[in-house]
Order: C-alpha cells, then sequence, then structure tokens
C-alpha cells in the first residue's frame, strides 16, 4: 500500500516532471522554453474548470451594480443585507463560491509544476543526485540531464539580479487582480480590497527576488496567460479600465 | 494614524508569513549541505563536515587533532526551504606534503597545515570563484580544481597563486578532473571531454562530445578515458578518437567514477548494481545487486574491493578472484547509515564518513563497525 506521499509523486510530481525534462529536451534544450511551454499546456489542460471560474467571476462581476445598491440600503444592517445578497445570487443562478472550487481542484497541479520545476533545476549537488530516481527511463529524458540553466539572460537557477522578472511577476499580478477586484462602496472594504491587490503582487515581487528565477518565468507566464483569458472571456479589461462595471456604475446606485 | 500603522504591519506580516509557507512547501529539493568524504594519511583522518569544518583525528587515539571552521556565522531566518550550510564541503580533503587542500562550496580552495590545521592559504585572496564540488587533484606539484562556474584552476601549491584558469568549458563543473602526464582531462555535464594542458590550461586539439552529459569524473587507463553518463552508460573512450570503443548500459546513472584494475572496470551505478567488465571489450563478467544506489567509488585496499551503497552496507569482493567470481561477494558489512561520500582505506581499516555525520571504522578482516567521532559542531 503505497503512503499519500509516494502516490503524490507516482501520479502527479514524477509524469509532470518527466515531461518538463522531456519538452526541455524537445525544446532546443532551453528550460525556460519548457517552463513556458508546460505552463500553457497545463493551462489549455485546465481550461475547462478554468473557463468556469472566470465565468463566475464574470457574473459576480455583473452583479456588483446591484450588490453596491443593496450595500447602500441594508449597509447598517448586516443581517439584511445577507439575506438580500444572497437571495440575489439565487435570482441570477450564481454560487458566490463557484469560481473558488475550479481553483481549489488546480491547486494541486500547479503544486506539483512548482515542485517539478525546482526539482527539475537541481540546483544543489543533492538535487541533482535525488532527481535519479524521479525520472522515467525515456530516451528523451535520459538525453536531457542535467538540464541547462541558462535562458536569456537568467540563470534560471539563481534570482533575476536585474530585477526585471520581480517587476514583470509583480506588475501582472496586479493587473490580473485589477481586472477581478471590485471596488466596494464600503469605504473599509474598499481599504482591504486596495491592500490586498498591492500585497499580492508585492508578496510574489520579493519571492521573485529570493527564489530560482525558473519558478519566477512560471509565475510570470501564468499571469500572462491568466491576464490573456480573463480578456476574453469576461470580454475586456474588467476593473482595470476607467469606465470599469463600478465606475460606470455611480456609487448612489443611479 | 494607529489603523495606518495596523495596516502596515499586516501587509509586512503577511508577506513573512507567504516567504516562509511558499519555502516550506515540501518536494522542492535539499538544500546543499555537502557531502565531503575521509582521507588517510601519516596515521590522520582529514574530513569534511556538515556545518563546514575541516577536522583532522587521530585513527590511533580517536582524539581531534584539530579543526577549522569555513562556516560564516548563521544569518538564522525564518525560511525552512532551500536554506544551506553557509559554507558546505562536497570536496573530500587532499593531503600532500605539509598540507591539506579542501575546496568550499563558497567558492574557495583552502591550504591548511597538517599539524595544526592553520591557513597558510586560501584562493581567491578576495571575493571567490563558483561553488567547488569535484575534489581537488594534485599533480605536476601543481593543483588542479573545477568549479561550477565551469572553469578549469591551476593553483600553486605552495603559495595559492593561480598559474592558469582555463576557458569556460560549460555552465558547471562538478566532476573532478584527471591529470595524466602533461594533460588534463575534465569531463562536462553538457557531454564533453576537454583535454587541456596541463602547464598552461590551453584546450588541446581533441575532444570528445557526447549527446548526453557525463554524471562522473573520468578515470583514465592505458589512454582510455572510463566515465558515467546521465544516458545511464558507463563509456570507455580511447583518447584522441571521436567515437567509443564501447558502452555499457546500466538502468540508472553510473554517477561515480569507476575502478580500473588489471584489465576489469568494477562500476557502481545509481541502480544499486556493481557492474564487472572487461577493460577491452566492455563485455559484462558479472555483477552485483547491493540492493540500494551506488553513489560513491569503490575503493581497493589489498587484494580486495570494497564498494559502500546508500543504505549504509559495505560490500567487499576479492580482485584476484576467478574472471567468473569477481562479483561474488565476500562479506557484507552494514554500517546503519547511507554512504555519500567518498572514502578511504589503510591497514584493514575503511574510514566513512556516514550521512548521519559519524566516522565509521570497518575492520574488514573481522567484519566490525565500530564509530570514531560525531562530527558535531564543536568536533
Amino acid at each position: 500500500m503505497l503512503s499519500p506521499i509516494a502516490l503524490w509523486y507516482l501520479i502527479i510530481l514524477e509524469p509532470i516532471l518527466n515531461v518538463l525534462v522531456a519538452l526541455s529536451h524537445i525544446l532546443f534544450g532551453q528550460f525556460g522554453l519548457a517552463i513556458i511551454a508546460l505552463t500553457v499546456i497545463v493551462r489549455f489542460v485546465s481550461w475547462p474548470l478554468n473557463k468556469r471560474q472566470l465565468r463566475s467571476t464574470k457574473a459576480l462581476q455583473d452583479l456588483q451594480p446591484k450588490m453596491q445598491e443593496l450595500q447602500k440600503k441594508y449597509g447598517k444592517n448586516k443581517q439584511k443585507l445577507q439575506q438580500e445578497m444572497m437571495k440575489l445570487y439565487k435570482e441570477a443562478g450564481v454560487n458566490p463560491l463557484g469560481c473558488l472550487w475550479p481553483m481549489l481542484i488546480q491547486f494541486p497541479i500547479w503544486i506539483a509544476l512548482y515542485q517539478s520545476i525546482m526539482r527539475a533545476l537541481a540546483v544543489t549537488p543533492e538535487n541533482l543526485l535525488a532527481l535519479h530516481g524521479h525520472l522515467y527511463s525515456w530516451e528523451v529524458v535520459r538525453q536531457a540531464i542535467p538540464l541547462s540553466s541558462q535562458f536569456l539572460w537568467l540563470n534560471l537557477g539563481q534570482p533575476d539580479p536585474y530585477f526585471i522578472l520581480a517587476i514583470i511577476v509583480g506588475g501582472t499580478m496586479w493587473v490580473q487582480q485589477k481586472m477581478t477586484q471590485a471596488p466596494s462602496a464600503d469605504p473599509r472594504q474598499q481599504s482591504t480590497t486596495r491592500m490586498m491587490t498591492m500585497m499580492m503582487p508585492l508578496m510574489f515581487g520579493m519571492l521573485t527576488l529570493m527564489f530560482p528565477s525558473g519558478l519566477a518565468v512560471f509565475w510570470a507566464v501564468t499571469n500572462i496567460i491568466g491576464i490573456i483569458t480573463q480578456y476574453f472571456v469576461t470580454g475586456g479589461w474588467g476593473y482595470l479600465k476607467f469606465g470599469s462595471p463600478f465606475q460606470s456604475t455611480p456609487a448612489n446606485g443611479r | 494614524m494607529r489603523m495606518r500603522q495596523a495596516k502596515i504591519s499586516f501587509l509586512v506580516t503577511i508577506l513573512l508569513l507567504g516567504s516562509v509557507v511558499v519555502s516550506c512547501i515540501p518536494g522542492q529539493g535539499q538544500p546543499a549541505t555537502g557531502w565531503s568524504g575521509t582521507a588517510f594519511y601519516d596515521g590522520i583522518i582529514y574530513a569534511g563536515t556538515l556545518d563546514g569544518r575541516v577536522v583532522a583525528i587521530n585513527a590511533t587515539s580517536r582524539e581531534v587533532q584539530w579543526h577549522y571552521s569555513f562556516a560564516e556565522p548563521s544569518s538564522g531566518g525564518l525560511s525552512c526551504g532551500q536554506s544551506s550550510v553557509s559554507t558546505a564541503i562536497y570536496t573530500t580533503p587532499v593531503v600532500d606534503g605539509d598540507l591539506v587542500y579542501v575546496g568550499t562550496y563558497s567558492g574557495h580552495v583552502y591550504a591548511l597545515t597538517i599539524d595544526r590545521g592553520t591557513e597558510r592559504w586560501v584562493y581567491p585572496r578576495t571575493g571567490s570563484i563558483g561553488a567547488i564540488v569535484g575534489s581537488p587533484v594534485i599533480a605536476n606539484e601543481t593543483i588542479y580544481i573545477s568549479s561550477s562556474d565551469g572553469m578549469v584552476y591551476a593553483l600553486d601549491m605552495s603559495y595559492g597563486d593561480e598559474k592558469w584558469k582555463s576557458q569556460r568549458l560549460a555552465d558547471k563543473l562538478w566532476t573532478s578532473p584527471t591529470v595524466v602526464g602533461d594533460t588534463l582531462y575534465v569531463s562536462t555535464f553538457a557531454g564533453h571531454i576537454y583535454a587541456l594542458s596541463a602547464g598552461t590550461g590551453e584546450l588541446l586539439d581533441w575532444s570528445f562530445e557526447l549527446e548526453a552529459g557525463f554524471a562522473s569524473s573520468p578515470v583514465i587507463h592505458e589512454g582510455t578515458i572510463y566515465v558515467g553518463s546521465f544516458d545511464n552508460n558507463l563509456y570507455a573512450i580511447e583518447i584522441g578518437a571521436s567515437e567509443p570503443v564501447w558502452e555499457f548500459g546500466g538502468s540508472k546513472w553510473f554517477w561515480a567514477a569507476p575502478v580500473v584494475h588489471e584489465g576489469v572496470v568494477y562500476a557502481g551505478c545509481l541502480d544499486g548494481k556493481l557492474y564487472v567488465l572487461d577493460a577491452e571489450t566492455g563485455d559484462k563478467m558479472g555483477e552485483y545487486d547491493a540492493g540500494s544506489p551506488i553513489v560513491c567509488s569503490p575503493v581497493m585496499m589489498d587484494d580486495l574491493l570494497i564498494v559502500a551503497d546508500e543504505s549504509g552496507d559495505v560490500h567487499v569482493f576479492d580482485l584476484n578472484a576467478e574472471p567468473q567470481d569477481k562479483a561474488t561477494l565476500l562479506k557484507a558489512i552494514p554500517i546503519g547509515a547511507a554512504v555519500r561520500s567518498s572514502f578511504c582505506a589503510h591497514a584493514g581499516l575503511v574510514y566513512i564518513r556516514g550521512e548521519d555525520n559519524w566516522i565509521y571504522v570497518v575492520d574488514i578482516d573481522k567484519g566490525q563497525v565500530s564509530q570514531l567521532l560525531f562530527l558535531t559542531s564543536e568536533g
């Protein structure tokens, strides 16, 4: 009987790791291209879930003007506000948590992708030695190891010394968040939202300065694909651009 | 104002927690801790420790003669992910004359006196070169070392002056070079074997290229290079030729350098097997399944071949056995700790640093194991 960790390795981590290594060999020995390609492939495979998540987000966005009205109307009576909001969700056929569960299902895949990148990079001699236990005997995999960590100006095993990736990761994450996060009429909630929109890009920007740049390439590509898919599925820049759904609906609840 | 301060505190806390959580996600690999092996010279065992020191231990009295720390003060911190010993040691100390030479993962080569362990010189005197993983090699009164910056360095043994450094040969060099006469050979992860002038560091005309990378350091015997590869093959390459003489396939990497003795190649493989091959033809004469990856090179002692594996077993073979019996086990002695580091043997005793940071003494004749010293931070 395999332990959960062994199952994790067998079913999720090792297939992703080996595909990543094989892709690196196919893509001219460029591990950076392999990271980009695999991120795109994983995004493509998880597209049905992703689409569902984006549509739920869009549906929630569309409800924002009505939500603002409710907040204005019942702002002081939290219980009533809650009831009215649930009623609104029900009428519109929207599950407020509907955008969460597709994300949760994808989460293990993203963790495995993250771990695969870290393992494949084999930054330390211990990591390289440990890699042999997780590789398939495919010819293409055997030819690919060890991977070259040079990609563009980056050493994928080291943080980007020029801060370019940190700016790209932080910037794209901010854009993506800004596209989805609806402003609130409540000043306190608005302040929290603003802080959250800043916090995640800042955190990931900082992590980019600490972690191997191969991982940052993965984050940057993930964000960029997220922005593109969001743009096309939700039909525009969402709350990012001026004249966003919220701003086109004045706070007085016209 | 207070609200604003609270928000900033919250933001900082989340940033720190986020860093810790992401760095603590299991599965991203192991930090660099080092796997320095043991060297025996004039009754003293020299070994690198997991906390960045070189220790000299009297093999008879089991007392620590001295220890020298390369470790820089730890910065502490919250991260639990890729934190490494500040100066991990992967190289096995090499002794010559009155000095012991060690390369560190921080990119320094140290020469310490063997009597007191005081620093005679350090290279480079300022700054550092790339991380050093392959053990130094001494030949022609020169110390040769390969580095993670992809270059080979030749240093003066007495003063540590740089005699030459090669051009960049690869992304990184983690194997040891081998010197035969006036020529230095080095294998690379990119699948090259380069020949350099040992006197000047200039690239010579001949080089060998393989699609897969080379995992082990090259071993040279009678004009042929024996080297393990990441494509699970062991290659025999005649110097000057463009095609291998033979190749032999295991089922994992040949990470450890093989041993060649009297026309026979003994190659430990990460598939847990010791392969015994005809050095001329590559034909398999026998194989022994140790049952656990063989990470470090076998060692010859008198008429015996000693092999240690990752499960902590020491296997003994008779080098003088008939060809069909060369892979027949004489005895197996469990030491109880994983072995990755190179080890040494002297006068019937084998000195091994286990991954539990103990130095073990294995009496091959009696089949007994004793613990020599636990390499704690206090030595």
